[in-house]
């Protein structure tokens, strides 16, 4: 065992570094850096092999990630928050030229107003674009995912790129005790990349990402990506239990804590879901019969298992650390679909906190789970609840104030 | 500077590696350049596209290319050209990929990409060394969409933007200058109704390592409104009234490889598109037309008399 | 075509119908073959993009009617009427694309030889021309009226250039009008269930938007796009070896060992740069629906 006390982002650069990739691409931007800073250095001071570019923004980078892929190398990169979305167009772009790589989010809420701390809003904007996403909840799982990661999407039943999420902050800049696995292990568990067909030699004329213009073939590629996209459950669970049988580590694409004999249940991803854990725990020592379900996979949507461990509940609390603005909870949504027209599923209520890295106390997650049970009794569920306190408001008044906000026309906490 | 295989039009390649059926329009000025281009530059070839007219080169499953090709976006052919590139030198490096199987990095962009969108994306290239060429065919306007303005597209000229009055207002941006202005090795203009100056330039380019950039100035019948058969003779009025100079930025100085000796007046370049058809049309817009033309004045005083080296002038056609 | 599609289009609207039309683009770009659709209808229109099944079909350039890839015969059935710009018979080309249909011809096109491509016909305002009167439903003032309406911004001369061809051609099918008909709308009594399939799942080397080999763009025969053929007379070509085939945008002259040039017409769009550069002036130009009726 070699554990040692790191941060998410160099757990990260750790899974790179093992992963022992070609090259990678990079910008900068908080929190992310540290991961492109580490590997620089590492690069630097020949630790490690590969080339490690500066580009000169996320689209390029992106972009550039893609095109070396799609030469037959393997790519790592990074990125966060607004980086994310400035590269969005290319994310959807590159996910079609079927070059698997492994881009590691750190999730940072969206601007405006701009903002530092994470949610979820930046990683579920990509959610449609193709790459396949693994939402970690320690640094160790951010270092284990980003060597799945490159086995699923370089998996011939797949070859899809691949979005692996930390959340910033609360991982990203967290050390934890990791340990980092033995790099032969590494190569017998994830072998060089083999780009197959697709990919650039002067002996084999290759043009890529070609244009089409009906909806015929467009369909056909399209749905083709989905059912790759689709064959990632089945391999998602072949790699688990390999990646178990070498590291000794089990991480199944919905994690289930104490969900056997449960009655109720929150639902969560990302690293906040471990504060629903501790929940769970003082909930239990207070008598209740409550569990969690956290989705490492959000793509493929793995519905059977969440069909699976929801069968039997009574009721369950969907906590969304994103906000759909003119909806709401993204992962409800999801998993209200994943459960609509099945025999004998909880009745799910929706609450949205943790924006911007708003903390979610162990009080808000027992009111939580005492309003999920009142509503599956009644058979009712009450509309979205948005965490926000009384005092939060007041300390918000204070800014406005500040802000020379008229005080006449401020309301709610406190009358002007 | 190697010495240039191409010392006459005579060993101009006559049998071409661009393939025939690619969907651009009758007489496109960009296409003709990108074939002449190609017959020097070979097969051993990926070409990163950005949205344009030319991203329609390859529709599935049609190339005209002999060797590959890769589409991105508008904003980032550089960067492709950037992956691909460091992709290949890892591989060499790392991989064991045998030389041979390596190839040039060929950025092929319209103006709308290089002028504007895609502008970040060339000056980080550039800035980074990046060993790649650029080809941007300019036919100074959104083509693909139906000729809107774009940063290339030339004071007074019409557009499917501007509709009224003297047509575009601005100035075309001066690309060739922008891209000097980061010290690559080499920048070059060129135009296909100049074959044997392009063919000398695209053979110098090839030879040189890092950043090589070139832009075509490419007549556009359907944008700019002129029967498709003029298509050469309107690259050669540009040519010869000294509006599209062709030169060449190498060694940290700008060479002018023809100099238009006594300079055809811009009116009978302008005159020949629709697009500056209001100059003359119900009358003769004098002002505008003497704004052009000391425009294109003020630039050739500006000309120092270079020492360019020779270049044999291109004979109305073959003599038997 | 486009013209074409909305001169009628605005002919039906003029005569109080709901109308859609539309162009319908493709990969290629100016000079390619194109389509146009109108449909017209008292009530509001529900049906969307390609007419399916038509009722009529008019094809302005003959030569690509029996061009599988131009798709000219998508749908026609024994309701279909064709109305072909051709100077051969009705019963010939009935016969040569085996039409269940009737089947009109309307001479438009000039038989004589014509300098270039601007002397050429105003062949969108005829066929805008014939089809309003095939209709039966639009009246002459209509008709001119959608022609100002489209084509004012052009000019007077040209206004009055295309309104004479078109009411030529519309009085030239006065004995047709009303041939074309509505066809009832598809019942939902009984119909042929989709042919669905459970798509298999392919591996990327298949299912990625890839071309795996060069030079396919060669299967594309873009001669079809002519309208007129450049045609080297040996003669008086004085064996340059260049000026044809470099300056040809679409790599479709090459020249043979002996300094000969050869046209490639599967591919040459007929854009006439070759003619206009050639220094001996041993190209010229001949209008391709001829050519191709010779061959």
């Amino acid at each position: 065992m070699n554990r040692i006390l790191i941060t998410g982002n160099v757990a990260a650069a750790w899974g790179a570094r093992l992963a022992d990739i070609d090259y990678c691409p990079a910008f900068p931007i908080t929190p992310q850096t540290e991961i492109i800073e580490t590997l620089a250095a590492w690069i630097d001071q020949g630790e490690m092999p590969g080339r490690l570019v500066m580009l000169e923004s996320e689209h390029a980078m992106v972009t550039a990630a893609g095109a070396a892929a799609a030469t037959g190398v393997r790519v790592f990169s990074a990125t966060s928050s607004q980086g994310l979305l400035y590269a969005l167009e290319m994310l959807y772009n590159v996910a079609g030229w079927r070059a698997p790589f492994v881009l590691v989010n750190v999730s940072r809420g969206l601007a405006a107003p701009i903002t530092l701390e994470p949610d979820h809003n930046d990683i579920l904007a990509a959610r449609d674009c193709g790459f396949l996403q693994i939402h970690c909840a320690t640094c160790q799982e951010v270092l284990d995912s980003v060597l799945m990661a490159y086995r699923l999407g370089e998996d011939p039943s797949v070859r899809l790129p691949v979005l692996v999420n930390l959340d910033g902050f609360y991982l990203s800049f967290t050390r934890e005790p990791v340990d980092i696995p033995d790099p032969s292990a590494v190569r017998e568990f994830l072998p060089p990349f083999d780009a197959g067909t697709i990919r650039f030699r002067a002996s084999a004329p290759e043009s890529q990402a070609v244009a089409v213009l009906s909806g015929g073939p467009y369909s056909y590629f399209r749905y083709e990506m989905h059912l790759a996209a689709r064959n990632g459950l089945a391999a998602y669970d072949r790699i688990a239990t390999e990646f178990e049988a070498s590291f000794g580590r089990n991480w199944p694409a919905v994690e289930a804590y104490r969900c056997e004999d449960a009655e109720q249940l929150f639902v969560m991803m990302g690293s906040f879901a471990t504060k629903a854990k501790a929940a769970v725990d003082s909930l239990r020592a207070a008598g209740w019969r409550i569990g969690l379900l956290r989705p490492r996979l959000l793509r493929p949507f793995p519905e059977g298992l969440f069909r699976y461990w929801m069968r039997g509940k009574r009721g369950a609390a969907v906590i969304d650390q994103n906000i759909s603005l003119g909806s709401g909870g993204v992962l409800y949504s999801e998993v209200a679909a994943a459960i609509h027209g099945q025999p004998d599923m909880p009745l799910l209520t929706s609450f949205i906190g943790g924006l911007g890295g708003r903390d979610i106390p162990p009080e808000e997650f027992f009111e939580m789970a005492r309003i999920a049970r009142d509503a599956a009794e009644q058979g009712q569920a009450p509309p979205p609840r948005l965490l926000y306190t009384a005092d939060e408001l007041r300390e918000t008044r204070k800014l406005q104030t500040l802000a020379r906000v008229e005080r006449a026309r401020l309301s709610g906490g406190e009358q002007p | 500077m190697s010495e240039t295989r191409f010392t006459n039009v005579k060993q101009l390649p006559s049998v071409h590696l661009l393939g025939s059926g690619s969907p651009m329009c009758a007489g496109c000025g960009g296409l003709e350049a990108l074939h002449q281009v190609y017959d020097i530059l070979g097969t051993n070839t990926v070409f990163v596209n950005a949205a344009g007219c030319m991203t329609l080169l390859a529709v599935y499953p049609f190339t005209p290319f002999r060797g590959s090709w890769l589409y991105t976006a508008m904003a980032s052919a550089p960067a492709g050209a950037q992956g691909i590139r460091d992709a290949l030198d890892v591989l060499k490096e790392r991989r064991g990929l045998p030389p041979e199987e390596d190839m040039q990095v060929v950025v092929l962009t319209g103006d709308g990409s290089a002028y504007g969108m895609g502008l970040s994306a060339t000056s980080g290239a550039i800035e980074r060394g990046l060993d790649f060429l650029y080809l941007c065919y300019d036919n100074e306007g959104y083509g693909n969409t139906g000729q809107q303005s774009s940063a290339a597209t030339p004071h007074g000229a019409r557009t499917a933007t501007d509709l009224t009055g003297i047509g575009f207002h601005g100035e075309k941006k001066p690309l060739f200058d922008i891209w000097a202005a980061h010290r690559p090795p080499y920048v070059a203009t060129v135009i296909g109704s100049e074959p044997l100056d392009l063919a000398r330039k695209i053979e110098k380019a090839k030879a040189i390592k890092g950043p090589r950039l070139i832009i075509a100035l490419s007549p556009c019948p359907t944008g700019w409104g002129f029967d498709p058969q003029e298509s050469v003779a309107i690259g050669k009025l540009a040519v010869n009234t000294g509006v599209w100079p062709l030169k060449e930025y190498v060694d940290g100085k700008v060479v002018h490889t023809k100099i238009p000796r006594r300079r055809v007046p811009v009116a009978s370049y302008l005159e020949a598109q629709g697009r500056f058809a209001h100059l003359f049309k119900p009358e003769r817009n004098e002002a505008v037309l003497a704004e052009i033309q000391a425009r294109v004045d003020g630039y050739w005083a500006g000309v120092e008399e270079v020492v360019a080296p020779p270049t044999p002038t291109l004979p109305q056609g073959g003599r038997g | 075509m486009k013209t074409a599609g909305r001169i009628l289009g605005t002919a039906f609207f003029r005569e109080g119908y709901e109308v859609q039309d539309a162009p319908r683009y493709g990969a290629e770009r100016r000079g390619a073959p194109i389509f146009a659709f109108v449909r017209a209808d008292k009530n509001p229109i529900l049906e969307r993009g390609i007419i399916r099944r038509p009722d009529l079909a008019v094809v302005a350039d003959d030569t690509l009617a029996p061009m599988p890839s131009a798709g000219v015969l998508a749908g026609m059935d024994g309701h279909s009427l064709m109305l072909i710009n051709s100077h051969e018979t009705a019963e010939t080309w009935r016969g040569r694309l085996a039409l269940p249909g009737r089947v009109l011809v309307l001479p438009a096109s000039a038989e004589v030889e014509v300098e270039g491509r601007a002397a050429l016909p105003q062949v969108g305002a005829a066929c805008a021309g014939a089809a309003a009167r095939l209709v039966g439903v639009i009246g002459p003032d209509a008709l001119a009226a959608a022609i100002r309406d489209e084509l004012g911004h052009l000019g007077e001369g040209v206004v009055a250039d295309n309104l004479g061809v078109a009411s030529h051609a519309y009085d030239l099918l006065a004995a047709e009008a009303g041939a074309v008909t509505e066809r009832p709308p598809q019942a939902a009594d009984a119909w042929q269930s989709p042919d669905w399939i459970d798509l298999p799942f392919e591996g990327a080397g298949i299912s990625a938007p890839a071309i795996h080999a060069g030079l396919t763009s060669e299967l594309m025969q873009t001669g079809l796009w002519r309208t007129m053929r450049p045609v080297i007379d040996p003669e008086r070509c004085n064996h340059c070896w260049w000026v044809c085939s470099t300056f040809c945008p679409d790599s479709a002259i090459s020249v043979d060992g002996k300094g000969n040039p050869h046209i490639d017409y599967d591919h040459c769009k007929g854009c006439l740069v070759c003619l206009a550069q050639c220094p001996p002036h041993a190209i010229r130009a001949v209008p391709e629906q001829r050519e191709q009726g010779r061959e």
